[in-house]
Parts: C-alpha cells; structure tokens; sequence
C-alpha cells in the first residue's frame, strides 16, 4: 500500500509534558520533558521500570490522572488538537469517539453484571445511536475478528464465565468497536500467562494492519516491545532517556540506561554465557531527589564524568530518529562494556570435578490434591461422590546436591503446589518424597527439627514476606534463634554476616519493613532463608514482583549465596527465560504433571515436548531480528478437577498429526517417559526420532 | 504490579521506642476530631485522679440544709434529693470507672471498672479470635458457635443475668463487661487474623516449624494491634454506658457509692418538679465520656487510614 | 484496487461548533487542506475546505476593524461548511477509479468515505495522484516504452507477448486512447534491468506498432 502521500502530521503529538501530583509535602514532579510523535498505524512502545512514570504519561494523554495529578507543562495535540487544558466534557467526547484504552486489568473496564453481548452493543448504541440488532450484529463480527472462540455464544456471557485471555480479547474489541485513532494500551498482557499473552499479541499485530490505528503501548517487558512495536521510547525516573525505531534501540543503543536493560533482561539464549543478567548498580530516585541541573542516570552510569553530574543533557537526534539523552551518546561503545569486579559471581568458573553423587532430593509419583466441596446434598451426608482438584499428579523427579532445579509452568500448572508439598505446608496424598534421610511426605507440624531445619523457603511477595511489626535484625536472628544455628551471644555477628552476604549494610540490622524497598525486602528473605544453613532451599518464583534490573541482581545474589554454601536449590518460575542461566536441570509442568525434564541445554534445544515447544514458542524474545517459531495453543487449560483422560496435554497438542491416526492414543493411554539421554527425558507418545527431527525455537542471528 | 525501587534515606535507623511512641501520639494530634476526643478523655480521667483536690465535700456527705439545690457558688451543680455535692459525686464516680479497682476492702488495681473490664475481654476475646481464624477447621466451629450463643443475647440482658448472679461490685462489673464484649473482640480479631495468615511471612514461620500459638500471638497478633485499639477504645465507652444503665436499672455498684447510673435513676423523680440537676448532670457525663471516646477513636482511624 | 485500501483512515476532522480560528489552526497543524465535520458518533454533517474559509470581502465591507475581528472570531465551522447534502461521499467498497470518476466529474478535491454514515476515511486527489504515480512505478528505475498500435483485438497481448518471450521484468503497464488519433492506442510499459536499445531493438520489431517515446528513467 502507497503509504508515503499519507497525512505525515502525527496523531498524537506530545511535547515537552510535565506531570506533577499533590502530595501533603508540595507539588511532586512524576515527570518531566516528555515529548514523542505516533503516526497512524505506528506502534509506539513506552518502556521502562516502575516508578518511571510511563503510566502516569498514558493517563496524562487522556486526562485520568485522578483528583492530585496535573499537566503542569507541554502541549499535547490529538489530530491537531490541543488536549491540555480542556473541559472534562470535550475530553470526554474526543475519547469517546476517537481514543481509546486498554488496562491490565480487564475487569476494570468489564461490568461483571452486565453481559457480553450487552456491554459491546452498548458502546455502538450510545456512540452511534444505531438500533440494538444492527450493534449486536456488528459486536459479534468484532469478536470474530478478534479471534474469539464461539463467539456468537460468548455474546451471552457474563465476563466471569470466560478466562482472561478472552476477557482482554473483548476489552479490545470493545475499544476498537468505535474505529478509534488512538489506542493507548497500559500493559494489557502483564497478569496473563505467556502462552495466552503469544495469542494475544499475534492479534494486536493483525489489527494493526487492519486498521490502521495509533498505538501508544506501556510496558515494562522488553520482550513484548520488540514483537509488537515499531518505535520505542524508553523512559527513566520521568524523562524520556532514548527514542527510536526499534531495531536501532534494540541492536544500537545510545543511552547506558537501555544499555543497562538489555544486558539484565533474560534471554534464552543457547549457552550459559549467552544467558548472564548483569544487574544495573545502583537505585532509581524517588521523585523528590531528582536533581533539576544534572543527568538522572549519573549515579548508576559506568561512563558518568564531572559534566553528567554538573549538567542536564538534553534529549538530541544522534541518528536518523534516533535520539538520546546523554553527552557521550556517540562515544559508548556498548560492546566493548565489561562488567566491573564484583558484579555478578564468576558463573564459568570451573566446576570441580563431576562426581557421579547420590540424588540428595527424591520424589517419586507424588500426588497432592486439594478436596472440593461439592455441592450435592449426598456430601452433605458423607456419603457423595469426592470432588478433588489433582494438584500435582505423579510427579517424579531427583536432584543431586548442590544443583539448581528450574520448575517451569504457566498458572494452574501444581509447581506452586510441589513447592509447598516438599516444604511440608500441604500434605501429599500418595507416593514418596525423600531427602537426605528424611520422609516428606508428612506435614511440617510432624517433622523433625533437624529436617525443618535443612529445607526451607523463599516467598514470591517481596510486600508480605517479612513481618511489618518487626526489625529486620529481628527476623533474621528468629531462624538463628530457633534452631539454635547460633549461640545466643553470637547472634548478632551472624545476622550482620547474613546481611553483608545480601549486600545489605549492617546499618539494615534496625530497620523496619517498610523502610526497605522492593528488592531489600527480597534480599532479606533469602537472608533468613539461609540463616539456619538449609541444605536444599525451595524459591517460589522470588523474582517475579520485581524490576527487571533489581531481578538480575537477586538471581545473582541467589547464585552466589549458593555458591558459597553448597546449597541445593529449587527454584519455580513461570518464565523460561529466567531460569535459563542459573539453573543447571529444568522441569517444564502442564496441569499437575512434569513433561520434561533434564539438563537446562537439553530443554532449550530440540528434542522438546510439544507444550515446551509451544512455551518457547510464546515467550516474547527482547530481540526484534531473531526468528521464532509461531506455534499456538488452541483452547484454555482444562480444569484440574476433571483432567483429560491420557496425555493430559492432548485437548491442545499441535503436534498429535504426527503419529498415526491423528493421535488417537493420546486420549486413551497414559504416555510413556521417552529418554533421549540419561537424564533428559520427554513425556509423550511421538517417538524419540520424530521429535529430535523437530528445528529449534529460536533462532537469533 | 512490580515493586517500586526507589531509595529510601540511608540515615533512617530503627526508630528508638521513644520516637515511635511519638510517631504514635502525633498521629492523635494529626487529627482535629481525635484531638477533641481527647481532650474530654484526659479532663474526666485527671479530673478523676485529682477528686479530693478538686472539692472540698466527699462524695457522701450529706448536707440536710441544701437538698436538691441548683447550682450555686458552694455547689457548681447543684446537689441532689439527700444533699450530696452533685459535683463531687461526679468525678468521685469516674474514679471507679476510669481510675481506680477497687478489688476488695484494702486493695485496688489501677485503671478503672471500665478499663479493666474491656482489657479482660480483649485478653480472652483475641485469644478466641487467633483461635478460631488462624486454627480453622473445627476449632473455629466450635469457637464461632461459642460466639454465636453468647451474642444472642441482647447486651442489657445479659449484664443483667450475669449482675443478678454474682451481685453488685466493682469486681463482678469487670467480669461483666469482658464477658459481654468478648464476642465482638473474638469476631473483630478473628477476621483480622484470617486475612493475615494468608501472608508469606506466617508462611515462613510455618516453614519453620513455629508452633501455632508462637504464630498467633507473635506474628499476627502485632499486625492487627490498630484495629483492635481503636475498637477497644470503643467498647470503654460502651461499658461506661452499660454501666449507667445498670446503675440505672439499680444493678449498679451499691449505694453509697457514687455510680453515674444510679444518680440518673435517683434523680429522676425531681426532673419534673423543678430540680433536673442531680438527673441531668450525670447524664451529662455519661454523654460526654462516650462522645469523647468514640471521637477520639475516630480520630485514631482516620489518621491510621491517612498513614497507610 | 478499492478505495478501502487507498484512503487515509482516521482522517483529522472536526466539530460545528468549532471556531474558525481553531479550523484554521488544525488544518495548519495537521497539514491538511479538507476537514469532515463530524456530529456524534462520526457522523458526517460537513466538509469544509480552505476555499470555504475564505470570506467574500463584499460580507465585511459594511464593518469597521473591530467588528470584523469579533465577526470573524465567532464564526463557527457551521457557518461556513458546506452541509451534508451538498458532499458528495461514496463507500469504501467502490473501486479507485470510480473515485476518481466522480472526483473529476464534481470537480471535488476530495471524498469522505462513509459507512452507514460514519466516517470512515477520506480520500483526496492527492491520493488518486499517488495512487497513478504507483501505478506506473514512477519511482522505480527502468525503461519507460510507449507504444502506438491500431485500436484492435490482440495488439496489446502482441506487445506483452514479444516481452514476455525476452523474458523481461514489466514493472507498470498502462494505456489509453491516443490523443489526437482516435483508431489508435497508446501503450505505456517500463521494464527494468534492460538496456535501452535492447528494449528499442525489440519492440521496434513488432508489427505495426510504433515506438512513440522512450526514455531511461
């Protein structure tokens, strides 16, 4: 399509934005020099971590900034119309007619007692002042085009009946129901699973072609960036610190902080080299000590000189649209960086000699399930059939000691559920689970101390992991102190040791809760996990919460205080790409059962299990040139209640049409564990040699 | 969704005990409604603990030549039907409620009838409630249903059983009024406890092998020491109404004793004939202690909630 | 080749209470020189261009300086927009030069595309212009050959024929009438990566057509 006569004035065009929200202490600035053009039918990504302010700039466009928050400087031109400084009832019609936003959330904007099919027409009745069928007729064609499964009948929904995914697949169809100019998109797919979120990127990717919108999207996800946007801006402690196409800022970028970012995102990249986080040193600035006359990033910068600190950069085009804000723009050399001493453990160090060890956790055909209340009046009685949720169904698997096991699954997948059996706060219903000499299958109220003692656990939560009413020096020595893992006198000393072991000063030993930030209060929870010296310690997916840039120095710090100790280590996530460089064997679970499980190479190269494939498959890659496999699964996770009978994947597998009569011994039979290497094995029907035919994932050039 | 990781001042170290108990009490005066609250608190509980300093006459002297006068200069409120100082009376009677037990002949306890009572029911109150929330399963069965009996009765009725079954004092009125408030105590903290055991750090003290009466007391119950003050402070100024009620319905402490309650029900029969004072004034206090609790608990609340 | 596909969605528009003033701006703004005026829900209930925004003096003559001002600042795009049943607008299903046609016939510079009476693009002549320059692949290098042949059967698949035995690459073909010798037509091809006088040598060869103009572009 010729597409170089069009109208070349942008859609939005942002300049020069301030934000500031009243607070008891003043005005507080949340951002500051924000300017950004989005043309029709371009995809503009705004990135950054929390706190940068890239969803208070979304709002700001739209004017939702709650009853503080004001514009305080900038222009910002919607089709050549101001915006700043209108009347909430002409902003009210412009959004309504022209622009448009999706949340995270997409129950914010779905009425949960008003159905579908009602809450899409309306949007055309009231607008459009078009009769009830005409609206209804036309929101069924929406959602077609939006991919929705059965949709006339999904019509007559309420929003609960159906999952998340389609629930953010009708939150877009609502917003593009009135044909809006602009689409601002807050991290719509951020609370979905990655396999759900593939799907629902492949479909703001269609209906950009489609239709030709603006879209402004918010995200913190670098991955999700390069697969959907065209341009990018990314953004720090409230400024715009880098823009440009994406391929520029993704393979050249200008500004340290982007710089920074790329090297600590996960990666699945093919060797453990290739997969190294290098956390950024350093912390944002709150609001209220962003210093006004020099660079913002000066403190953290590795290249900073005197005139950074002295001196505010502007944001300047380097390149052909690609503009930074930093001095030295076209001196760094990004290749040529290396980490300085001390920022991550020496991860190729040479490992001593492999000794073939005894396996220090084994767990054999375990079954967790969780009993329903079910509501015949039979149960009632006793005498009714029992509902159970099969949690975890049969899993089997051994780790030798000082390894790291990745366990790897999407929602609903039992790895939480594991993670809690083996540590003993849910009671397994069937098979066996030993470690080190010790019977697990018994709830931690039965346990031996000495068995307590060597397992224990780091939370998700970084908010609730520790006790608000008590000191961090407190909350540490309680694990000393309850298993008498020091003498009381010498309590103290070792919990400063601990906190230095965290990188946290000893000045820490007093603090509250809520004086910590995020990735503190992380710190301090592996610190207490660690106190008692655990010989196997489970992390129930600690980095999750966090920044990007604050995760890689916690999964670096996890590795390290490993290292050092000896520990073994379970860790769940639901991200393969996390566990990729520190985990020596991984796991990958789909609805109570591990379907592969091996040495953390074998699993990102073929021979895969189809859901792992499809895993990989979804992950959004923070690399816009490297080329992945586009395979989707159909349908949503069955529920845990009533598994499918056989391969409990074969309601979703893409690849059932390779065996012999499309599969059919994928429902009946229970598949066979199909080891490609001694410890490498795939749970499916397909015989090895077809899978090892499959091509990799990810290629990056 | 993720964590914000801004810095905090590195200077802050672990505020002493007394910046804390500052931090707490500047909160109070953040408030402009827990302020007043406050300040009709502070006047009945000095006035109580000054009494002798603050009139000349006791609180049973009786003055046959001044029967149910008005106020005048020898009696700011006037006196009632046997010629007993109104005034005196007055803040003698918030001596037992607020300030002083008297737990037999030769031997009191600091703190009042109404603060006693309400301490014991937040003792066996909080213990049920961490019971029945964090235990669950048939202990909170048990616990609910306890609940559930005790709260069918309407309060009156049951501070009067209990009154009528072990007789007017000081020390049986304590026991009345914790038995009375324990189920709103127990239902208050149970709700609390079951919303905070489903944290990661009581998960943690699990992992560790707590035992549960360590996680009850040691990690939930600090957590929800906010509400639960702020609803104690409450159910003081209920048990002072309750306590005027029994005086009123003659339950109260035995005469001669100066009970707010009964000097309304004495004086009751003069409103009519033109001596409204020894009815009206008590009255008055009874109002103004509670209003002057129920603000201050306001106050606490809403700063409490500002903070968060 | 649909309007649908041509026409620039999301077009700038804007609403009849609007001050001229602020038109003016936007149209400035925006670089554009048609605005739709839009009621409710996109509805189309105008058009204005700049020509419309341009009073006849013979209106102001009667004013002094300052009522002029205050004449002009209160005047709304519904004063000067030309109401919706004098526009003209077609639906995005029509093919390109159905557009055109009309364009050319109503001497409009441009179209608002409608569905069900929303709008849903407009399209301009600077689009149809583009549209003509991509047509014939302006911007491409190549040879540009035009062929005079008789107004018969089969001449055309003569040409393309002796073309595509070379196995040459045809880039853009076009043709019409020839101006000025009504039995005649005139065929406009450009071929890329051929010398000129290979492709002169060729073509001059097929009978009883001429070459009339060739140019390495």
């Amino acid at each position: 399509m010729a597409t170089n006569h069009r109208i070349k004035s942008p859609v939005l065009k942002v300049d020069g934005v301030a934000i500031s929200y009243e607070t008891r202490y003043g005005d507080v600035e949340a951002v500051r020099d924000v300017s950004f053009n989005v043309r029709r039918a371009q995809t503009l990504g705004v990135v950054g971590e929390s706190g940068c302010g890239k969803s208070t700039v979304a709002f700001g466009i739209v004017d939702f900034l709650g009853p503080n928050g004001k514009i305080v400087g900038g222009s910002i031109k919607f089709q050549g119309r101001e915006l700043v400084g209108r009347s909430q009832k002409e902003l009210r019609k412009l959004r309504g007619d022209q622009i448009s936003m999706v949340y995270q959330d997409p129950m914010q904007a779905l009425n949960p007692s008003v159905s579908i099919g009602d809450q899409l027409a309306e949007v055309l009745t009231v607008h459009r002042g078009i009769s009830q069928e005409e609206a209804w007729r036309k929101s069924i064609d929406m959602l077609e085009r939006v991919y929705m499964p059965d949709a006339a009948n999904v019509m007559d929904r309420y929003p609960h009946q159906v999952s998340g995914g389609q629930q953010q697949r009708v939150v877009i169809a609502m917003a593009l129901l009135n044909n809006p100019a602009l689409l601002i998109m807050d991290e719509p797919t951020t609370a979905l699973d990655v396999t759900v979120e593939a799907v629902v990127l492949d479909l703001i990717e269609d209906l950009k072609r489609d239709f030709d919108t603006a879209i402004v999207y918010i995200t913190h996800d670098l991955g999700v960036v390069a697969r959907v946007c065209d341009h990018v801006a990314v953004m720090y402690a409230g400024e715009i610190v880098e823009r440009g196409p994406v391929e520029m800022i993704y393979g050249d970028s200008l500004h340290p902080y982007t710089q920074g970012l790329m090297r600590c995102v996960p990666k699945l990249g093919a060797t453990k080299e290739g997969s190294i986080l290098y956390p950024i040193r350093g912390r944002v600035p709150a609001p209220k000590n962003r210093p006004k006359g020099a660079c913002i990033f000066a403190p953290r910068c590795d290249y900073a000189t005197d005139r950074c600190h002295n001196e505010r950069p502007l944001l300047r085009e380097v390149e052909c649209e690609h503009s930074a804000r930093c001095f030295y723009a076209e001196e760094i050399d990004a290749s040529a960086w290396k980490p300085p001493q001390g920022l991550v453990p020496d991860l190729l160090a040479q490992e001593a000699e492999e000794v073939d060890r005894e396996p220090i956790i084994r767990v054999k055909n375990l079954k967790t399930y969780y009993e329903q209340e079910s509501k015949s009046v039979l149960s009632l009685v006793g005498v009714g059939e029992k509902l159970y949720v099969k949690a975890v169904d049969e899993v089997s698997l051994e780790v030798p000691p000082g390894k790291t096991l990745g366990v790897v699954g999407e929602s609903g997948c039992g790895k939480s559920t594991l993670a809690k059996t083996i540590v003993g706060l849910e009671t397994p219903r069937d098979g066996e689970a030993e470690f080190l000499s010790f019977n697990l299958t018994k709830p931690v109220s039965k346990r031996d101390v000495e068995l307590i003692r060597e397992l224990q656990m780091v939370f998700q939560n970084p908010d609730s992991t520790m006790n608000p009413s008590y000191s961090v020096g407190k909350q540490i020595s309680r694990p000393l102190q309850h298993f008498k893992a020091a003498s009381p006198d010498k309590v103290h000393e070792e919990v400063i040791r601990l906190l230095n072991a965290v990188r946290l000063d000893g000045s820490y030993y007093d603090r509250l809760p809520r004086q910590l930030s995020g990735g503190e209060k992380q710190r301090v929870g592996i610190a207490r996990a660690f106190a008692s010296r655990p010989e196997l310690v489970l992390c129930d997916e600690p980095v999750s919460a966090l920044d990007v840039s604050v995760q890689a120095a916690v999964l670096n710090l996890l590795l390290e205080i490993q290292r050092q100790h000896g520990t073994t280590m379970m860790f769940i996530a639901h991200d393969l790409s996390v566990v990729r460089f520190f985990s020596d064997y991984v796991a990958v679970m789909y609805l109570g059962h591990i379907v592969e499980m091996g040495p953390a190479e074998s699993i990102y190269a073929p021979p895969y299990h189809p859901y792992t494939e499809a895993l990989l498959s979804a992950v959004p890659i923070p690399d816009p040139t490297a080329e992945q496999k586009h395979i989707r699964l159909e349908g949503t996770v069955p529920s845990a209640m009533n598994p499918p009978s056989g391969c409990t994947f074969h309601t979703r597998c893409p690849r059932r049409s390779m065996l012999p009569d499309g599969g059919k011994i994928c429902e009946t039979q229970v598949p066979p564990w199909r080891y490609n290497t001694d410890e490498h094995r795939i749970f499916c029907h397909i015989p090895l040699e077809e899978l090892r035919k499959m091509d990799p994932v990810v290629t990056t050039r | 969704m993720a964590v914000s990781e801004q810095t905090i001042p590195k200077k802050i170290a672990r505020p002493s005990r007394w910046q804390r108990l500052w931090e707490g009490v500047s909160v109070i005066f953040a408030s402009k409604i827990g302020l007043v609250g406050l300040v009709i608190v502070l006047f009945w509980i000095l006035v109580a603990i000054f009494a002798p300093l603050l009139t000349p006459y006791g609180p049973t002297e009786q003055d046959y030549t001044a029967q149910n006068a008005p106020p005048s200069a020898a009696h700011p409120l006037g006196t009632d039907s046997l010629g007993r100082d109104i005034w005196s009376r007055l803040i003698y009677g918030a001596r037992v409620v607020l300030v002083i037990l008297p737990v037999s002949e030769n031997f009191w306890l600091p703190g009042g009838t109404a603060l006693w009572g309400v301490f014991l029911g937040l003792l066996v109150g909080s213990t049920l409630g961490l019971m029945g929330g964090y235990l669950g399963g048939w202990v909170d069965e048990v616990v609910m249903r306890v609940l559930d009996a005790m709260m069918a009765f309407p309060v009156i009725l049951l501070y009067m059983i209990i009154i009528a079954a072990v007789g007017a004092s000081a020390t049986n009125v304590v026991l009345a009024i914790a038995i009375v408030g324990i189920p709103g105590i127990a239902r208050l903290v149970r709700s609390l406890a079951l919303d905070i055991r489903t944290r990661d750090y009581i998960r943690a003290a699990e992992t560790r092998g707590e035992s549960p009466w360590y996680i009850m007391f040691v990690e939930i119950l600090p957590n929800a020491r906010g509400p639960i003050i702020i609803d104690a402070m409450l159910r003081v100024g209920y048990a002072i109404f309750a306590m005027g009620t029994l005086g009123f319905l003659g339950l109260g402490l035995p005469p001669p004793s100066p009970d707010w309650g009964s000097m309304v029900a004495k004086g009751r029969q003069f409103i009519l004939s033109g001596s409204p004072w020894a009815a009206l004034w008590p009255s008055v206090a009874i109002a103004s202690l509670v209003v002057g609790l129920n603000l201050f608990a306001d106050g606490l609340r809403e700063e409490s909630l500002r903070y968060q | 080749m649909l309007v649908r596909d041509y026409m620039t969605r999301h077009p700038v528009m804007v609403d009849p209470q609007m001050s001229i003033v602020e038109a003016q701006g936007i149209m400035a703004e925006a670089k554009v020189r048609h605005l739709p005026v839009v009621g409710e829900g996109k509805r189309l209930v105008g058009l204005v261009t700049r020509e419309r925004m341009r009073i006849p003096p013979t209106e102001l003559a009667s004013l002094n300086v300052w009522e002029i001002t205050r004449f002009l600042s209160n005047m709304t795009i519904a004063d000067v927009m030309m109401k919706r049943n004098e526009v003209i607008t077609i639906d995005p299903d029509i093919p390109l030069e159905k557009a055109a046609q009309i364009m050319v016939e109503n001497k409009v510079g441009s179209l608002p595309v409608l569905e069900e009476g929303v709008v849903a693009g407009i399209i301009t002549e600077t689009d149809l212009m583009a549209h003509l320059m991509e047509m014939l692949a302006t911007r491409l290098p190549g040879v540009r050959v035009t062929i005079r042949m008789p107004n018969v059967k089969g001449e055309l698949a003569k040409l393309i024929g002796a073309i595509g035995a070379q196995g040459w690459p045809i880039m853009a073909c076009g043709g019409v009438r020839a101006p000025k010798e009504p039995d005649k037509w005139e065929a406009v091809v450009k071929i890329r990566g051929v010398p000129k006088d290979q492709v002169v040598a060729v073509l001059g060869r097929v009978e009883g057509q001429e070459i009339v103009d060739v140019r390495e572009v």
